[in-house]
């Protein structure tokens, strides 16, 4: 189905009726689970996440000796996407993402206090409706603010694209903030996560073609999406911080 | 299978010192490749590729088989990687792939395969019946870092040097013609994606970040991030992956960018170079005039 994008230019509106530079509806909760150290539920969207994080609990035979080992595991629910679709645990892709976020975490989270350790982060896909990787680094994020795992800081990820489709190579093409699957698949777009809500780069994924004069903007607009959700992020946070603090007076 | 030894103390402070005097090891600058050698084999759509000690021998192979139900007009294209015990002992055939080869062989599948290089389309024969399928193996003779530019650069270079069958459709039957009955046919690729890869060193917090070029296999191991663009000569980027890794700044990033076009610029020259060189050895006596299908034109 072609992207309805006549809408764009007539009144510069999105399908779901949201301006460029619009997230989506982000919610978020932490310590949903209470038998794990933390847990977190992220919606980006229609995008669901569930996390769990355990740790640092003891390592068997793990890689580092000198800091703790990070291990991701990731499972998508078969009803998670628009068909029933069961994804074998071999998959590369999953792998992949997988090694992306135990890359990112091992920069970020202090992980030389904890020696011989492991840290293990679990993620379930509950629907997928666009920004995967992002909704999975920031669902992780707040599991192991919520395990208290010191960090060096927030890292939060968004996607970013661009208006036209690649073939009509217009240099007004706008930049989009957080795109929705339907536009996932017709725009070129890139996943961008910082570290907290500042200019460095933790991750940047981009696997559509585009032009190079493009990646410029998409990359600014993607930074600044980054430091929207770190301030949500973190207001999540300390809403339930606030929360606990109430119960036990 | 053993694990994978990395560099000894000394070697990494040795590096590392180095590298605060703006010195590489090997004496290149930053934003250096290392030298390129490409060759052909007899065959069409064989390559070797030396990047330095890295080596990686391509092949491409095409076979007429049914394509997807769900895709009756594209034909199948697939790349597989293969890290044998011989480069590394630390790779090994049996058991689940390593990480090192799922990362290859995803990152050489997003450049070359989802940015649409090689034109599915123009492998259907018959809409829903048949189809051809390339397959390019990759094979990874020795590792000396920077696999992911090597097997790229290889791969293109296959491709645009491979020759499928001839075939000729009449109604519903496809005849398919060997290479001695007619000559073989160059695949349809769309744009010639390369990659470049880029490691990230800080030395220390508070100091300017390092950015280097084509790394060895000690670079790989001592540095802190690494990004992999894909580009082709049109200045498209194909594929960003910054997969973790410490952070870098932006700006950074899209300087490396700028620097990865002018990389792709020079390698697209020396394939083109190479390519010509192989053509001109093969075109004995100037019999490729003759067997090309293609009319002259004639202008009145």
């Amino acid at each position: 189905m072609p992207l309805d994008t006549s809408s764009y230019t007539l009144a510069l509106l999105r399908l779901d009726g949201r301006r460029w530079n619009e997230l989506r509806r982000i919610t978020a909760q932490i310590s949903t689970t209470p038998s794990a150290d933390g847990s977190s539920y992220l919606e980006m969207g229609n995008t669901k996440v569930l996390c769990t994080v355990s740790g640092p609990i003891e390592g068997q035979g793990t890689r580092e000796r000198d800091r703790a080992d990070i291990r991701v595991e990731i499972g998508v629910a078969g009803f998670s996407g628009v068909d029933r679709k069961r994804v074998g645990r071999g998959d590369k892709r999953i792998a992949e993402l997988q090694s992306t976020l135990q890359n990112t975490f091992a920069s970020s989270l202090l992980t030389t206090l904890f020696p011989h350790s492991l840290i293990n982060i679990n993620l379930h896909v509950l629907s997928q409706d666009g920004s995967l990787l992002a909704a999975l680094l920031n669902a992780s994020t707040l599991a192991l603010i919520d395990a208290g795992i010191p960090m060096l800081n927030y890292i939060t990820a968004c996607t970013a694209g661009s208006t036209s489709s690649y073939s009509s190579n217009d240099e007004a093409a706008d930049p989009l903030l957080d795109l929705n699957s339907a536009e996932e698949q017709e725009l070129p777009f890139l996943t961008v996560a910082t570290l907290g809500g500042g200019d460095e780069v933790a991750v940047l994924v981009c696997e559509t073609r585009v032009q190079l004069g493009r990646v410029e903007g998409m990359l600014a607009v993607g930074v600044d999406g980054c430091k929207q959700i770190r301030e949500i992020l973190d207001g999540v946070v300390r809403e339930s911080g606030k929360k606990v603090l109430q119960s036990r007076v | 299978m053993p694990r994978e030894v990395g560099p000894s103390l000394n070697e990494r402070q040795f590096f590392q010192q180095a590298l605060k005097e703006k010195i590489r090891i090997d004496g290149r600058n930053f934003e250096d490749f290392r030298q390129v050698q490409l060759e052909f084999g007899d065959e069409y759509g064989v390559s070797d590729v030396r990047l330095g000690k890295t080596r990686v021998l391509t092949k491409i192979s095409a076979e007429v088989t049914t394509p997807y139900p769900d895709r009756p007009f594209d034909g199948l294209f697939t790349i597989t990687t293969a890290l044998s015990p011989m480069t590394l002992p630390s790779f090994s055939v049996s058991g689940p792939p390593s990480e090192t080869e799922i990362l290859l062989s995803r990152l050489l599948e997003k450049t070359i395969r989802r940015s649409g290089a090689l034109d599915t389309e123009s492998l259907c024969l018959l809409a829903g019946k048949s189809c051809f399928s390339v397959r390019a193996d990759v094979h990874i003779l020795s590792a000396d870092g920077n696999l992911v530019d090597a097997a790229c650069f290889g791969v293109v270079s296959a491709l645009r040097h491979f020759r499928r069958n001839d075939i000729s459709v009449s109604g519903e039957e496809v005849t398919v013609y060997t290479l001695r009955e007619r000559e073989g046919v160059p695949l349809s690729l769309l744009h010639y994606p390369l990659c470049v890869t880029f490691s990230f060193y800080t030395p220390a917090p508070g100091e300017e970040e390092m950015v280097l070029v084509d790394a060895t296999q000690l670079e790989e191991h001592t540095r802190d991030g690494s990004c992999t663009i894909g580009m082709n000569k049109h200045g498209e980027v194909c594929q960003i992956a910054k997969l973790g890794g410490a952070p870098t700044d932006a700006v950074m990033l899209l300087q490396c960018a700028n620097v990865a076009l002018q990389h792709v610029l020079k390698l697209s020259k020396i394939m083109d170079e190479k390519l010509a060189e192989d053509t001109k050895k093969r075109d004995k006596g100037g019999m490729r005039a003759e067997l090309s299908a293609e009319n002259a034109r004639i202008t009145e």
